[in-house]
This record gives C-alpha cells, sequence and structure tokens, in this order.
C-alpha cells in the first residue's frame, strides 16, 4: 500500500509555504538563543585573534587540534548534499525528494562554517588571502600549488560554488511560488529571485536539464572535496599515522555516515518543528536508514583497513601512535577508552538501531542513532589527528599531549548554533522541503495491481 | 648581496661522542636569535621552544643507568617535507643550502611543523616579551618574531651574511674552516660548544683549496646511502634516513668504551 | 512536464519494443517466457559451439601450462609462479563479485537487473574452480615464519603478522565458505526456475530440476523464505567476498613485496573485482543477446543502466588509484618511492600504462557517450577493454608482486629485532618478469576455464531468471500521465 496520501497542490503551497508566511511562536527566542551562543563565540574569535592562540590548548608538539578537527567534521556534513540530491537524483530513488532541499542547505552553511575553522585557526588570519586567493597580490609570490592546502580551497570553493548553483536552480520554481504569495518588499526580492518564471514546458525542460547536469558534475567535486581535506594528512609523511593511502575514500564515506545522519536528524527536527507529517514520512526515514546502514558498514571496512595496515608495517613510530590510540596511556588522557566510545556510538549501536525496521520508523530512536553517529564521527577525527601528533616519530623526548581549552570549546560549540541558526533563518525565508520536487514526485505517484495485492509504483521519467 | 661568484652549501656535524648535554648551544642560541625567554608559564602550556634542544634519553634501568645526550636543530634537509605543504612559500631552500623561513610571508597554518619528522619548528603562540633590562640585548641582526608565525633554527643565517660580506665581497677571498673561525662566522651553537661537538663548514662541491673539515663525513654517508650504513668509514649517519630528507646535518655515532651490562 | 523530452526520446530512439526508448523497456508477457527460455535454451547457435570448444582448448591450454611450470620449476620457488598467481587471481576477481551484482541490484530494487541475475549467478559455478586453482597458490605461498640456519626464527611481514603458523587454513577456509555461499545463492535464487521449467524439459534437465527444486510449489511461506534467505545470504555474501579479497590481495600480493604497506589496496582490490565483475557480466549478456537469441529477452535496458553503474566504478577504480599514487609519491620517502618505481615508473612501466588506458582512458568515453550507452554496444565495449585492462593489472600486482623478492636471505624475511629498517631489495627495482610459455599457456587456461564453466552452467540451469522477469512484467505497465505514454514501475516494499 501507498504510503502517505496525495495531497492537492493548494494544500501542499499551505503547508510547506507555513514557516514562512507565518512566524512560529517559538521562532525568535530560539534564534535569539542561538545567534547569542554565536555572539558569544565570535567575542571568542575576536579575542583570539587579539591576543593569539595561545588562549587556545595548542602546544609545540600538537599544532592542530579541536578547529581542525570540527573542520573536518562539517566538511563531511556537507557530503549529505550531493549524496541525497545528485547520486539519489541520477539513481531515481523516489523517497529522496523531501531531503533533498534541507540537505543541500545543510551542504552551504557546513561549508560556509567549515571554512572559517582553518581561518581562525592560523597564526595570522588577517594575511589569509596570501593562502587562499589565487592570485599574487603584488608579493610576486603566487599560492603554493604543491601544498594540499591549496587544493583545499580551491576544492572547497568549487563546491560551495556549485552546490549553490545546485540550490537556487532546484529554488527558483519554488521562488515564483513565493513571489505570486507575498506583498510589499518580499515581493519584490522574490520576484528577482525567480527570474520570470513562470513554468512553461521551456523553463522546466532547462530547469531539469541544469539539474540532471549538475547533478553529474557535482559528483566528481563531491568526491574531490574530502578526499583533498584527506590529503591535508595523508601528505603528512612525518606523521605515520597519517600518511595512509585508504585515507581519501575513508574520509569520503565517513562523511557521507555523518552527512546523511545528520540530514535525518536535521528532518526529524523541521518536521517536528513546522509540523511537515505528510511531507516528511517514517518512510522517507526509513529509507534513509536503509542506506545508513550499507553507508556505515562501508566506512567501518575503511576504518578496520586503516587500523590494520597501520600495524602491519610493524614500524616502531607508527606502533607507538597505535599504542597511543589503543593501550592504556600513562598520560592523562586515555585515549583507549574514547576509542571504544567511537567505533561503539558510531557503528554498532546506530547500526543496531537501524536494523529493525520498526525502530528505523520511530523517530526518537532515530534521531538518538543519528546523533550518536555525528557525536562518534567528530570522535572519529580527533582521534586520529590528535594521537597521531603527540607522538610523532622516535624523537619521544619531544612527544606531547594536548588537552584543549575552553575557547576552543566555545567555538566548536558554537559552530553547531551557528548552522542551526542559518538552517532556521533560512526556512523562514525559503521552503526548506522543495514544493515542486514534492508535487511532481506526487503526480508520477502510482499503483499496480498485482493479483490481489496493490504494489506502490512510479511512472519513469526517462 | 653577498658575493654571487662564490657557492655555499652549508652543513654541520654533530657529534655525539662529544655533546656532554650541557645546554651551552641552547643558551647560546637563545641569545644570538632573540629566541623569548622560556619562562616557568611557557613550560607549563609545554610551548616553551628552543631552535636547538638537547634531548636526553636515559639508557639502561635504573641504577645501572646512562644519560644520552642528542642536540636537535634544523636538518636543513636537502629534500625537506616541510617546504612543499607551505601555502605561501614562507619556507623554502635557498641556493646555499640553507631551508630558510621568511616570517613576513608565514599566515601561520603549522603545516610545516606537522610535516617536520624533527620537530624543530616552532610556533610563537605569544607575542614575545623580554624584561625591560633585556630589550637592550636583543640582536639587531636577526628579526624579533611576532606571534602567529612559524621560526626555526637558520644556520644563524645573519652571522654567514656578515662573513659573505666581509670575507668574500670586502675581502675578496672565499670563506673557509678559518676564515668562518676566526671572524666568529659559524652558528652561535657552534662558537659556544665547549666541546666542539657541533662543527659547522661549506660542502659545495667546487672548494678549492681546502675542502672543509666536515666534508669527509658527507661524502662518506652519501656514498653508503641509506642501507650501506654498515660499509661506512666514519661515524657518521642522519636522522631519520628512511624518511629520505637528505638532512645537511650529519651525527657521528657515540664511542661507548663501557656499555651498559645487561642493557640492550 | 517530463513529456517534452520523453517524446524526443520515443521519436529519436525506435528499440524491439516499438516507440520507448531503451531506458523503458517493456519485459515481454510472463505466460510464454518460460516455455521461450527453455526453449532457448535447447537451440545451440554455433556461438555456444565456439565458446565451449575455444574454452576446453584454452582450458587444456592452461593444465598443460600448469605441468610444464611444475615440472621445470617445483614448488619451492615462489617468484617461478607469479603468473599462475596473477591468472588465478584474475579468475577470482572477475568470478567471485559477479553473484553479488544480482544481490546488489535486487537489494535496490532496479528494474532492468531482471535479465541480468541468472547471469551473474552462474558464475558461482566457477566459485568451485577457484577453490582448486587456490591450492597450487596456497602451496606456492611462502610460510610466515622461517627457521634461520643461524637458530634465529625469521618473520616476513603479513596480515597475520606475528602468528607463526601456514595461513593456508584459513585462507582454503574462506574460499570454501564463499564458494559455498555463493552456490547457496545460485541454488535459492534459481529454484523456483527449476521448478516450473522441469516440466517442460527432458532428459538430465529434468532429473537435476527434480532433484534440486522438487521441494518447491511455490506457496506463499516459500515465496517469502526464498526472498528472506537471498536478502541474507547476499548480505553474508557480500561480507565474505570483500574479507576473502583483503586476504588474497594482503597476503599475495602486499606481503610479497617487502615494505609495501598500503591500506588501499583492498579496497582498491574490492572495487576492481566489481568492476570486472560487472564488465564480465555484460559482455555475457551482450553474446548472448547478440549470437545467443536472446535478442528479446534481455533487451536494451539492461546495458543502458547498468553501464552507468559500470562508468561509476570504472572512475572509482581511477580514483583509488589515484589516492594510492598520490600518497606514495607525495611524500617520497625512499621505500615508497622504490614501490611505486617498481609498480608504475620503472619495472612495469609499459604494462601499468597499457592497463591505464584499457582499464581508463579507453573505456571512459565510451561509457560517458549516452549514444554507445543506448545502442547497447557501449557497456560490452567498454566491459572487453576493462577486462584486458584488469588482466594488465592482476599482472601488475600479482605477478610483479612474486616475482619483486626471493624468500631467503634478506628478502621477504626480515628479523623482527630489525623492523625499523627496510630491505634494500628494491633499490633499484627488479627487473619486470615476462611471461614463459608455460605462463601465457596459464593466463589463457584461466580464461578458458571461466568461458567452459559458464558455458556448462547455462546448460544445466535456466540462463535467465524467470521468477524475477515474470515478478518484473506484473510489476510494470504502460499508462498515460496527462499527454504521453509511460512506463509505470511497481517498487514493493
Amino acid at each position: 500500500m501507498q504510503e502517505g496520501k496525495v495531497l492537492p497542490a493548494a494544500q501542499i503551497n499551505r503547508d510547506l509555504l507555513r514557516s514562512i508566511l507565518e512566524t512560529p511562536q517559538w521562532f525568535w527566542p530560539v534564534v535569539s538563543l542561538l545567534g547569542a551562543i554565536v555572539l558569544a563565540a565570535a567575542i571568542t574569535i575576536g579575542i583570539m585573534i587579539n591576543t593569539g592562540l595561545g588562549i587556545t590548548g595548542l602546544n609545540y608538539k600538537v599544532v592542530w587540534g579541536f578547529f581542525i578537527t570540527n573542520f573536518v567534521f562539517w566538511i563531511g556534513i556537507s557530503h549529505a548534499g550531493v549524496m541525497l540530491s545528485a547520486i539519489l537524483r541520477l539513481a531515481k530513488a523516489e523517497w529522496r525528494r523531501p531531503a533533498t532541499r534541507a540537505a543541500e542547505v545543510l551542504t552551504i552553511f557546513s561549508l560556509m562554517t567549515a571554512m572559517i575553522m582553518p581561518i581562525i585557526h592560523t597564526g595570522r588570519p588577517w594575511r589569509i588571502l596570501y593562502w587562499a586567493f589565487p592570485y599574487d597580490f603584488a608579493r610576486g609570490i603566487w599560492p603554493n600549488i604543491r601544498t594540499p592546502l591549496v587544493w583545499d580551497p580551491s576544492a572547497i570553493l568549487t563546491y560551495l560554488t556549485s552546490s549553490t548553483l545546485f540550490v537556487i536552480i532546484a529554488l527558483v520554481p519554488d521562488f515564483a511560488v513565493l513571489r505570486d504569495r507575498t506583498t510589499g518588499w518580499p515581493k519584490l526580492v522574490y520576484t528577482l529571485l525567480a527570474m520570470g518564471w513562470e513554468g512553461n514546458p521551456r523553463q522546466w525542460k532547462l530547469q531539469i536539464i541544469a539539474g540532471v547536469l549538475l547533478s553529474a558534475l557535482i559528483l566528481p567535486v563531491f568526491v574531490s572535496v574530502h578526499s583533498i581535506v584527506s590529503w591535508d594528512f595523508g601528505m603528512a609523511v612525518a606523521i605515520k599515522s597519517w600518511h595512509s593511502t585508504v585515507f581519501a575514500p575513508y574520509f569520503v564515506v565517513g562523511a557521507v555516515h555523518s552527512g546523511v545522519s545528520a540530514v535525518v536528524f536535521a528532518m526529524i527536527l523541521l518536521r517536528w518543528a513546522y509540523g511537515w507529517q505528510d511531507y516528511i514520512r517514517h518512510e522517507h526515514i526509513d529509507a534513509l536508514g536503509r542506506l545508513l546502514i550499507v553507508v556505515a558498514t562501508g566506512w567501518f571496512y575503511f576504518l578496520v583497513m586503516e587500523i590494520i595496515f597501520g600495524i602491519y608495517g610493524l614500524e616502531g613510530d607508527e606502533l607507538a601512535v597505535r599504542a597511543l590510540q589503543f593501550l592504556p596511556g600513562d598520560y592523562g588522557v586515555a585515549y583507549n577508552v574514547w576509542m571504544i566510545v567511537f567505533v561503539g556510538i558510531t557503528y554498532f549501536l546506530p547500526v543496531i538501531l537501524w536494523l529493525p525496521k520498526a525502530w528505523r520508523r520511530n523517530l526518537w530512536i532515530m534521531s538518538a542513532a543519528c546523533i550518536s553517529v555525528n557525536v562518534g564521527m567528530w570522535l572519529e577525527r580527533y582521534l586520529l589527528f590528535v594521537p597521531g601528533q603527540a607522538n610523532k616519530q622516535f624523537q619521544t623526548f619531544t612527544w606531547n599531549d594536548y588537552l584543549p581549552q575552553w575557547p576552543e570549546a566555545l567555538i566548536v560549540g558554537a559552530t553547531f548554533a551557528f548552522v542551526s541558526m542559518l538552517m532556521l533563518l533560512f526556512s523562514r525565508v525559503f521552503p526548506l522541503v522543495p514544493l515542486y520536487d514534492i508535487k511532481e514526485g506526487d503526480i508520477l505517484r502510482t499503483e499496480i495491481q498485482v493479483g490481489r495485492r496493490t504494489v506502490p509504483a512510479t511512472f519513469r521519467e526517462d | 648581496m653577498p658575493n654571487a661568484s662564490y657557492e655555499h652549501k652549508w652543513g654541520m656535524v654533530v657529534d655525539l661522542d662529544k655533546c656532554t648535554g650541557c645546554q651551552g648551544c641552547v643558551i647560546a642560541c637563545q641569545a644570538e636569535n632573540n629566541i623569548p625567554i622560556n619562562t616557568k608559564d611557557y613550560f607549563l602550556q609545554r610551548r616553551a621552544y628552543e631552535w636547538i634542544r638537547i634531548e636526553r634519553y636515559w639508557e639502561g634501568e635504573y641504577p645501572n643507568v646512562k644519560a644520552r645526550f642528542m642536540p636537535v636543530l634544523c636538518q636543513h634537509c636537502e629534500n625537506a617535507p616541510c617546504e612543499p605543504v607551505c601555502p605561501v612559500y614562507a619556507t623554502y631552500h635557498n641556493e646555499e643550502g640553507l631551508n630558510v623561513q621568511v616570517y613576513n610571508r608565514c599566515v601561520g597554518t603549522r603545516y610545516c611543523i606537522n610535516n617536520c619528522p624533527y620537530q624543530v619548528r616552532m610556533f610563537n603562540y605569544w607575542h614575545p616579551n623580554w624584561p625591560a633590562r633585556l630589550e637592550n640585548q636583543l640582536n639587531p641582526d636577526v628579526t624579533v618574531r611576532s606571534r602567529g608565525i612559524t621560526e626555526k633554527c637558520t644556520f644563524c643565517v645573519q652571522r654567514i651574511r656578515r662573513g659573505e660580506l666581509k670575507v668574500e665581497s670586502q675581502g675578496g677571498q672565499r670563506l673557509n674552516d678559518d676564515t668562518i673561525a676566526a671572524g666568529n662566522y659559524d652558528p652561535a651553537c657552534v662558537q659556544a660548544c665547549p666541546t666542539n661537538a657541533l662543527m659547522f663548514g661549506d660542502l659545495s662541491e667546487d672548494r678549492q683549496p681546502s675542502p672543509s673539515a666536515i666534508k669527509p663525513y658527507f661524502d662518506d654517508v652519501n656514498a653508503h646511502p641509506g642501507h650501506g650504513e654498515h660499509d661506512r668509514e666514519t661515524r657518521g649517519y642522519r636522522l631519520l634516513e628512511e624518511m629520505n630528507t637528505r638532512p645537511s646535518v650529519i651525527y657521528l655515532k657515540k664511542v661507548d668504551p663501557y656499555p651498559l651490562k645487561g642493557g640492550h | 512536464m517530463a513529456s517534452e523530452t520523453q517524446a524526443h526520446h520515443g521519436d529519436q530512439s525506435h528499440s524491439e519494443h516499438g516507440h520507448f526508448g531503451p531506458e523503458m523497456w517493456v519485459i515481454p508477457e510472463a505466460s510464454v517466457l518460460v516455455a521461450e527460455v527453455n526453449e532457448k535454451q535447447r537451440m545451440t547457435p554455433g556461438i555456444w559451439r565456439v565458446i565451449f570448444i575455444a574454452g576446453g582448448v584454452l582450458t587444456v591450454l592452461g593444465i598443460v601450462g600448469f605441468v610444464l611450470k611444475a615440472l621445470s620449476d617445483g614448488f619451492s620457488d615462489h617468484q617461478a609462479w607469479g603468473f599462475y598467481i596473477a591468472a588465478f587471481a584474475f579468475v577470482f576477481t572477475l568470478t567471485a563479485s559477479a553473484p553479488l551484482a544480482a544481490c546488489a541490484f535486487r537489494f535496490t530494487k532496479s528494474h532492468w537487473r531482471r535479465p541480468l541475475s541468472r547471469i551473474a549467478e552462474i558464475f558461482s559455478l566457477v566459485s568451485l574452480v577457484n577453490i582448486l586453482l587456490f591450492i597450487p597458490a596456497l602451496i606456492v605461498l611462502p610460510d610466515i615464519g622461517v627457521m634461520h640456519e643461524s637458530g634465529e626464527q625469521l618473520v616476513r611481514r603479513s596480515i597475520w603478522f606475528q602468528e607463526l603458523t601456514n595461513p593456508s587454513g584459513w585462507l582454503m577456509a574462506g574460499m570454501i565458505g564463499l564458494s559455498l555461499c555463493s552456490v547457496a545463492i545460485l541454488w535459492v535464487a534459481a529454484m523456483p526456475d527449476m521448478a516450473q521449467s522441469r516440466h517442460h524439459v527432458s532428459g538430465f534437465r529434468a532429473t537435476l530440476y527434480g532433484k534440486l527444486a522438487g521441494c518447491w510449489y511455490g506457496t506463499k511461506r516459500q515465496w517469502q523464505v526464498q526472498k528472506g534467505g537471498l536478502a541474507i545470504l547476499g548480505a553474508l555474501y557480500f561480507m565474505m567476498v570483500v574479507f576473502v579479497q583483503f586476504l588474497i590481495v594482503s597476503d599475495f600480493a602486499m606481503a610479497m613485496i617487502p615494505g609495501w604497506k598500503d591500506s588501499i589496496l583492498p579496497p582498491f582490490y574490492t572495487v576492481i573485482s566489481f568492476q570486472g565483475g560487472l564488465a564480465t557480466i555484460l559482455l555475457v549478456a551482450y553474446v548472448m543477446r547478440r549470437w545467443g537469441g536472446y535478442r528479446e529477452l534481455i533487451g536494451q535496458a539492461p546495458f543502458w543502466a547498468a553501464s552507468k553503474v559500470l562508468l561509476g566504478l570504472t572512475l572509482l577504480h581511477t580514483y583509488h588509484l589515484f589516492a594510492f599514487f598520490i600518497t606514495y609519491w607525495y611524500g617520497r620517502l625512499e621505500v615508497e618511492q622504490a614501490i611505486l618505481n617498481y609498480l608504475m615508473f620503472d619495472s612495469y612501466l609499459g604494462i601499468f600504462w597499457a592497463q591505464l588506458f584499457f582499464t581508463f582512458f579507453i573505456p571512459f568515453p565510451i561509457l560517458v557517450s549516452n549514444h554507445a550507452r543506448r545502442e547497447g554496444w557501449g557497456a560490452p565495449l567498454a566491459a572487453v577493454f576493462i577486462i584486458i585492462g584488469l588482466m594488465l593489472w592482476h599482472i601488475r600486482i600479482f605477478a610483479a608482486a612474486f616475482a619483486a623478492a626471493p624468500a631467503v636471505e634478506g628478502g621477504l624475511y626480515y628479523l623482527p629485532s630489525d623492523a625499523f629498517s627496510f630491505p634494500a631489495l628494491l633499490l633499484p627495482p627488479p627487473e619486470a618478469t615476462f611471461p614463459g610459455i608455460a605462463d601465457i599457456f596459464m593466463i589463457l587456461g584461466g580464461v578458458g576455464i571461466v568461458m567452459l564453466v559458464f558455458r556448462i552452467g547455462m546448460m544445466m540451469l535456466p540462463p535467465l531468471s524467470l521468477w524475477e522477469m515474470k515478478e518484473g512484467s506484473m510489476y510494470q505497465r504502460v499508462d498515460t500521465l496527462i499527454r504521453g505514454r509511460y512506463l509505470v514501475l511497481g517498487k514493493p516494499e
């Protein structure tokens, strides 16, 4: 049987635009709270730029800490957008429809958040353009293209640009709907954004072609972004546990793992906050849960490869790092406990929660599993990056550990508030569930009678 | 500019057999290169730094124990892992075999620190401070580095430059071991070392008439790279040779006439 | 809204099923399907005879090659057996992951997979041959630990770490388990077809089908068990195949080159195996369709859809290769440079570039072209190149690895106390080895045995998955949406 009912287009417009046309009571208090946290972090960043990175816990041995971990984490989250939109669009998965927009927007906001991290982590952030901007700026020196740190901004900015285009193209028909339902200056803005959309066949054809083309073109960018981020670490020969050939696919799969989980959680929140039960249905969450089992298992395989071949060489310097990771330590921080927690909450706990169908359809359990994945993936990056630096090379005299300080914790925490705030603000001005995509899905939806059974079916567009 | 007609390739030899771990080189470096004073706070934050450090290792189990010392400074690798990873060319290899750090270019990404296997690159977490009475002792030839940049041993490039200027440009002679020593153009640590455990010299190929005293060690190590370690005639080796970084610093093994009983 | 593009497609490509494009393929009517497939199975167009004879001849050549090799070199020197390992691994790579294609696309409920499922599953029979081929490979694999003349225990680097027992038992257990699992998939998947076909066929097939599917009556409960069983077996097989591939590529390739520590190699090998498996299936499907008389039954849709997957896998292959290369090349570590020189830039330079062309530069443009994919010849053509390329890959990795280092005296075994050092062996890298006549015979034999076994499997079992195709024809309907006629596909939960 078909789940959910086909709603009239007018009701779809009404339901999905409710978040824009009316302001829920909780909206401004929540946004203000998030804004306060972001403001506190912004002040901390200001202090940090003013007095130096000394206020962090970084030291002469561990020079990449919370900020870089957080950077990789948010880059990872950003991989949900393309995974859900482009790949599932090309694979013609019908259940992608309500999730695409939220995923793409989350992509953009998390990329923007991620880009803040390496900038504030540098010693002299005001000189960042010399690094990130591909121009010689009268110094006669172009950025050094040999370093992964220059591949990084290229890949991330390409990804940001193409994702933004992707979102805008998908938004144009919805802008037109909004244009027709608003008055005053919002109408003016939506009119400009809708770019004269009137929904004629030629416009639809162009919109569809643009969407499919961008889906296909964005895929290599999607893979390259996290590969390149992984090569920030993989290229560092001096740190044995980072110099692993598997890093690129390992990071990409891990990114999809955490990103899709984040999207599922965001969708559950939106469903709850805006009452979109008819659009974000249990079947969608269920399908995403099944996808996540596959992704999680793939990720776990890469994790095991990374660890096995870390030990495989039996090289003393690498074994030292692995010992720090897996054995009870002499230091205050017992990484092995964190390691167990991390593998448990990133793979075993969520996959167990995703296996029974009834649990996949229980939103509380799904939320718990998805949060657990994301906490775990954050820990994963930390446990990958920090021990490698702490026990670098043979010169045990220099080995040192790292203890993050409050400014780092505050800024990292505020990035979550920042992304949530941006998502909420976005949902106030643009529909977070694509109207036309839902309507299209409803039109294509039909049923097939097989004997006495009714099977959900779809019209194939191509 | 120094006289470009003379080629140089600077190198150093560290004789571990002579090193007593006295930290003289560390202090000399500190004074010469305007390195901030490592206060108690800095130590507790694990941000105290030295451009040359004496690594101290214990051999054996107490009470049957020996202390081993190893001065570690920037190895000025010919194939330096820190160089390709800097996005702004703040570190590069110059034509005299030095791995130089351009403080003005540095934005402080700290990738070079991570990619240095010897852990000799140091980051300025705080703005450097000296007590007022010490401010006049700062070396005017050396930049006082601001916070937020990476710095490291330069082989006292300011002294080398002075030597090139005085001896080569003005005197018309080529720098050699004798003229370097006579004019104090060698790095501060070399000059300060009471046991002459550190030796500095020019390794360039076309050196005539007298090659540097440290050249034979390099020739020997280069002739038996990597796995030829056991065939070497001298005690020379390089740190972390398998990294393929080809450092310009060679260490001479310690001669241990009385090895620890039962030690490994 | 999609009507315009659709009408465009419909006009442009007239496939054999009326006015729909290849992607809108309609499975023939269910009622005639069984009889038709059984009829076709009985017919033997010339192509099958050619494949049977060629397969047989090549297999005999392979056996001759093996005997020649065994007589001339014996089994003690592993370095002589590189090409045998390459041949074995080639067969294993291509056939072990083939049944997975059936399970994977069944899991994703892809409509177009239906004609390909059985072709994929018949490759399970090759896994029985793989067990046989694996025995000599285990014999020539050097021991993990040996006793040196000086009385010192020498251990070579492997995924078995310091475990001194020979891993042959474990490897063999993995191989047999894999084989059993894939044959079980074949049996469970073919059971409804055999049950139904046993009334249409005569001779040995009738007996065989009666034996294998006598208990099948097609009750609702049986279908539930069958489908659930296939899903579980598929998941199990997936994990097993990835694990066994990990074992094989680490033990027979990575551990054979001292100092080669490469965590991406097992995933890389798995990707290659998926690529090769799918390419093989598509090639076989094309042969069946073009020359074997299954034109209407297979249709163009599987090629159109599967070629996209093949394109993805081809890109993934290149991506993994690049990830390996960039990590090794960038670091300039001595040992990694040596391995790059050996496998890519010096000893095996020619084979590396040839392989790269065959696995990427030639198939990529073919697979990117919509025209080539839609017409149905694009994917099989790319598949041919990919299979040749993968053959070269196996020579470059497995044959090269086996030839890299002698077993004793500074070769594979290093002193555990000396674990920090790395062997001088690859400086400069050894010369590439070239196959002798026996080696060439063995490689040809590997290809031949796959052809032979597949042909026998096709004769024994219904070569198309009848129940899946019937299911497909029930889940499809042509219907009107607004102004156009479209295919409607049902997707049961």
